[in-house]
């Protein structure tokens, strides 16, 4: 029972960071209809400026935090002014190429920002610093990493944040507009442009405090990134592609069973595991779990 | 006329002079496949460019080799079988180096002697630890690296002294990963059949280890031997802390990769790093040569780091590479081979020879020195950790402490 409840536990924790990660990802679909590749590079950069502001700089690591969360969002919204905007602001004929220009940008991207961080802060993998000087918490016969907890509230708390921004703010009623319609949202006085690089910071920002949020548990290194783009990859799609609660459903579930698959059928197809629930998932509801039918680009 | 005579044949000398003094500083080009870019260990990669380049200068320094310099040509293979595959195919065709040295990962050198072996170009292993890698028993490759059977029955004699009952080993989903788990397997059923012995796979690409770690808490082994390689090590490491499953007063944990002494091993694990117990391929109270000592002090210099086995192995490499062209009195790859094949040669750990037996030690460096040791306090220097076996000595399993 112990390792029921440790596995439970320890897999809600995963799908949260997971979570964290993903919804940005879904948003940047829902409005543009094109994969970032480069979103996990988001989360190296958050991890970076975390690690790096808290330990040479001596910052304070919860202002560390703060910082990170800026940098993703100020690198969203420079991806999007620099290197987005040509797919609705260009030429007409791009519309054309979309899927083509924007799978090539950000996959460049990515390829250069790792190799960026590899040749000027260097290839050593490092711990960031912790939230909290406990490193570890019994509760009942359930150990905890204390970073994790502290983590994984914040990541409740932002993930709810985001759900009320969306549902209740203004500038969430206008992404709920542009991601429907955006030609439509225009003629209502939306300015998708503008609304645009909200997503792009906000999902900037999210994968940002993910990376940093677990700089002290995965030592990041320059391809730190990879890891959790290829899951949020697979929960976008799981969940819906473009549906933001599609996603978090989806990463939850994802964190979960992949903690048990690992222990009762096989660690070593571990990872390969979201993709078999993606496929079978797929078979049944080629939509995803909560995606629309018949949504198209 | 006499004069202008005298003015040509001078004329003519002195180029000629230049001709030959151009030939003779033509350079000896030796190729070297590193990681310089992720996904590969650039953290590896790195060192053994820092090491190469320092024995490099020294030997240009005393005149090079057969009077010509040698010049190290570095192609980046990321740490990938396909490119490492294709930079010894480009060192070899397109820069004609005469040997081949650097090579780490073994899944990368599986890869790259297939191409060196095609062109009978020597290759010098640096720390690919496989035993594959020499069972493939081709000519052209030469080993100076550890290599996982005498990894495995090092810590499996170890293993056994510590007269444990069940051991859990974590193995990286690589050659060199499985490879050594299942060395070891093999080892402790000679060495101490009741012991009761598994290992776990794990992908070295993740990030989260802990499904498989819970699963130890309700009945822990006595050891756990990790077969990782970092970051995926560290974050092992990390997460046996985190969980309470070693290090304990029960479990210890058991490194079989001698990690402790990458320069960035502690900042990465901290207290989870304490108490480990570690196979080591160096240990400043292993004998020190002259090169060893002169190699110590460039590295300090150049990086600001203390040395560890990979500099050495590194250095040992290409060691093997000039003196086989020195002994062979030639950069014919015929002859260099040769001369590695029967030669001595005096590298920073020691006298290197190469078995002739085929199989998992063929062409071998096989009396590789190691050492056994644990830490014993955080942010502790190799050389202040309590040596428990030193090398070439008997194991002494009684300094080997555990968390009260």
């Amino acid at each position: 029972m112990p390792l029921f409840f440790d596995l439970t536990i320890n897999g809600l924790i995963m799908g949260l960071f997971y979570a964290l990660m993903a919804v940005g990802l879904a948003m940047i679909f829902g409005i543009l209809r094109i994969v970032n590749f480069a979103h996990g590079e988001f989360f190296m950069v958050g991890a970076y400026a975390y690690a790096l502001t808290a330990m040479k700089l001596g910052i304070n690591p919860w202002f560390a935090l703060i910082l990170a969360a800026v940098s993703g969002a100020f690198l969203g919204v420079a991806i999007e002014k620099l290197l987005m905007r040509p797919l609705y602001q260009g030429y007409a004929s791009w519309s054309i190429v979309k899927d083509e220009y924007a799978v090539v940008v950000t996959f460049a991207l990515s390829l250069f920002l790792i190799h960026f961080v590899d040749k000027v802060i260097g290839p050593s993998p490092f711990m960031g610093p912790s939230l909290v000087s406990t490193q570890r918490i019994a509760i009942g016969p359930i150990m905890l990493n204390g970073q994790k907890i502290i983590a994984a509230g914040i990541s409740i708390s932002l993930l709810c944040g985001l759900a009320l921004f969306i549902k209740k703010s203004l500038w969430g009623r206008q992404i709920q507009a542009v991601a429907q319609n955006r030609f439509g949202s225009s003629l209502a006085g939306i300015d998708p442009v503008k609304t645009t690089s909200i997503i792009f910071a906000i999902s900037g920002m999210l994968a940002a405090l993910s990376g940093a949020l677990l700089a002290p548990i995965m030592n990041p290194a320059p391809d730190i990134g990879s890891f959790p783009a290829l899951k949020s990859f697979i929960i976008v799609v799981l969940g819906g592609i473009g549906s933001i609660w599609g996603s978090m459903f989806a990463a939850l579930l994802l964190g979960v069973s992949e903690s048990f698959f690992a222990v009762y059928i096989s660690y070593d197809y571990r990872d390969a595991f979201g993709l078999f629930i993606l496929v079978a998932v797929l078979i049944f509801r080629p939509h995803g779990l909560a995606g629309q039918k018949g949504r198209g680009a | 006329m006499n004069y202008l005579l005298k003015k040509t044949a001078l004329v003519g000398a002195l180029l000629l002079g230049v001709s030959f003094q151009a030939s003779a500083a033509e350079p000896i080009l030796v190729g070297i496949s590193i990681t310089q870019s992720p996904p590969g260990s650039v953290v590896q990669g790195v060192q053994i460019k820092d090491a190469l380049e320092i024995y490099r200068d020294l030997v240009n320094a005393k005149g090079g080799v057969l009077g010509r310099p040698i010049q190290l040509v570095f192609e980046d293979s990321q740490g990938l079988p396909e490119k490492g595959r294709s930079a010894v195919e480009k060192l070899i065709t397109k820069d004609k180096v005469v040997a081949i040295a650097g090579s780490h990962q073994s899944s990368v050198c599986l890869s790259e002697i297939e191409v060196a072996h095609r062109y009978q170009i020597p290759y010098v292993n640096t720390n690919c630890w496989a035993d594959s890698v020499r069972e493939k028993g081709y000519p052209e490759v030469f080993n100076t690296s550890p290599y996982n059977s005498v990894v495995a029955k090092s810590m499996a004699a170890t293993l056994k002294a510590m007269k444990v009952k069940r051991v859990v080993a974590f193995a990286e989903n690589t050659d060199y990963g499985i490879g050594l788990a299942k060395g070891l397997g093999t080892a402790l059923k000679a060495a101490a059949p009741n012991v009761d012995y598994k290992f776990e796979t794990l992908d070295r690409s993740s990030k989260d280890f802990t499904p498989a770690i819970l699963t130890l808490k309700a009945n822990p082994p006595d050891v756990v031997v990790l077969t990782m390689l970092p970051p995926a090590a560290y974050i092992a490491l990390n997460q046996l802390y985190e969980q309470g499953v070693a290090p304990t007063a029960k479990t210890i944990v058991y490194d079989g990769a001698g990690m402790a002494d990458y320069p960035d091993f502690w900042q990465n694990v901290k207290e989870a790093g304490k108490y480990l117990m570690t196979i080591g391929m160096y240990h400043p109270e292993m004998n020190q040569t002259d090169l060893s000592r002169q190699i110590a002090v460039a590295y300090k210099r150049k990086t600001g780091n203390d040395p560890n086995r990979l500099i050495f192995q590194a250095v040992d490499s290409l060691v093997v590479v000039v003196d086989s062209i020195r002994q062979a009195k030639s950069t014919d790859p015929e002859k260099m081979l040769a001369a590695m094949g029967t030669g001595k040669f005096e590298g920073a750990r020691g006298t290197m020879t190469f078995d002739s037996h085929q199989g998992g030690t063929y062409h071998q460096w096989v009396d590789i020195p190691y050492v056994n040791y644990q830490l014993t306090a955080v942010n502790q220097a190799v050389g202040n950790t309590t040596l428990l076996q030193g090398p070439g000595m008997p194991l002494n399993i009684g300094k080997l402490q555990y968390p009260k």
